[in-house]
């Protein structure tokens, strides 16, 4: 068996990210995160959103995902991502615009619907902002 | 001496109009290379969307008993078509030759042969609204000038919707109406069922080979966020093609138009010279006739 798993992240823009990992994390949308290691059972499940790690060469890395599918074989990991970034791709400056921008709409909101979709704007810019605050390497 | 300066105000405006064709048709390259590239980039991610659709339906078809949910159904014992959802994706602006009218006659074609009742109609572009209003058909959803950055809204919108009009047993099936890319050059309109869709046995049979997958939390609740974000995918291939297509058709359209305006100019200078030499000819023979009376 082999001791490496081929993580493929894509998003309907792009391919984000696609190497050898020896470990990945990743959050699902209904039983929190799952951990894979090489020699996984095969398995299948929607992808919530939050940070997705992975470890190369011994250092842990992060990438955001935001929603979409996971498909886990014994020797890949492929997540159809509605949205992904990996945190080079993260604009600091422009995330921390979105969650003051979010936090008036949160304050401002006055139905459920707009309610909802603040908050949701608000969860996404934190999720980015922690991802830019994890460097490689950290977070054990 | 008129018909001089009449041919020469016609080489100007001839001229005009050709720098404003070329323009466009640039105008049109760069567009089609953008459209472009969003298909290559979107491939990679639908075709392994078609390889996890196709795992999970195996799996699912495989396994006697998991009870196939609604959402299973739109892939496995699709339902008599009754009543359809149709996605009619033209332009919102002309000049592109026959992009428009050729994606409309289809439309008309479907509409004249299909046994379904089309219970919702969205319209992609502002030809494609004209159209139905002159048919006198009640468009339910309308996508104006939608930049190319906008897709993924308008999409998410009609496949939410759509999946859950299917779920509710409000429509049978989806289909889209738009024009297929083969080339810059060349356009298919095409006729498109989104869903129920027909999986190849191939894919399948290869599938039923590996160990089967777990599907969490429980196969049908995997196919149920899976349908919607699969149709999503579809739907913005085909609005991307549509696209690049309308970039296309507008190029080789103007850069057609731009030919023919050359050739215009070249026969008015053509006349144009001629009117001169024989207007100096005359002259010249008044001066020689007038010496030697």
């Amino acid at each position: 068996m082999s001791q490496t798993i081929k993580l493929e992240v894509v998003t309907p823009e792009r391919p984000v990210f696609s190497a050898e990992v020896a470990e990945v994390q990743f959050p699902t949308a209904s039983r929190g995160y799952y951990g894979i290691l090489p020699g996984h059972t095969p398995l299948m499940t929607a992808v919530g959103d939050g940070l997705l790690y992975y470890v190369q060469d011994g250092q842990k890395h992060w990438l955001t995902v935001f929603g979409g599918f996971a498909e886990v074989g014994p020797d890949r990991v492929t997540i159809l991502a509605r949205e992904s970034e990996t945190v080079d791709m993260i604009d600091l400056e422009r995330v921390e615009a979105d969650r003051q921008h979010a936090l008036k709409l949160l304050k401002e909101a006055q139905t459920e619907h707009d309610l909802a979709s603040a908050q949701a704007a608000l969860d996404a810019s934190l999720i980015r902002l922690q991802a830019a605050g994890h460097p490689a390497g950290h977070g054990f | 001496m008129a018909g001089l300066q009449d041919i020469r105000r016609r080489i100007r405006s001839v001229k005009n109009t050709q720098q404003v064709t070329k323009a466009m048709k640039m105008i049109s390259a760069v567009k089609l290379r953008k459209s472009q590239e969003r298909l290559v980039a979107l491939r990679p991610y639908a075709g392994k969307m078609m390889d996890v659709v196709h795992r999970v339906v195996g799996r699912i078809k495989g396994d006697s008993e998991i009870q196939p949910g609604p959402a299973a159904q739109a892939f496995l014992t699709p339902r008599e078509e009754k009543r359809i959802r149709v996605v009619l994706v033209a332009s919102d602006k002309g000049l592109c030759g026959g992009f428009n009218a050729n994606v409309l006659k289809a439309a008309s074609a479907f509409a004249a042969e299909t046994q379904a009742e089309i219970v919702h109609l969205d319209v992609v572009g502002k030809r494609a609204a004209e159209w139905a209003r002159k048919r006198k058909l009640s468009a339910t959803g309308e996508y104006l000038n939608t930049p190319l950055a906008g897709f993924q809204r308008v999409v998410t919108e009609i496949s939410e919707g759509a999946a859950a009009q299917y779920h509710a047993g409000e429509i049978d099936a989806l289909y889209v109406i738009y024009n297929y890319f083969n080339s810059p050059v060349a356009q298919t309109p095409t006729v498109f069922k989104v869903f129920p869709m027909e999986l190849d046995r191939r894919a399948e049979s290869r599938e039923a080979a590996e160990v089967p997958h777990l599907l969490e939390p429980d196969p049908n609740a995997v196919l149920e966020t899976l349908l919607p974000r699969f149709v999503e995918t579809e739907l913005l291939r085909n609005l991307l093609e549509s696209s690049a297509s309308e970039h296309g058709a507008r190029m080789a359209a103007m850069d057609k138009a731009s030919n023919n305006a050359g050739e215009m100019i070249a026969k008015l200078t053509l006349t144009m010279n001629k009117i001169r030499q024989a207007s100096i000819t005359n002259q010249i023979i008044e001066i020689v006739s007038g010496a030697n009376a």
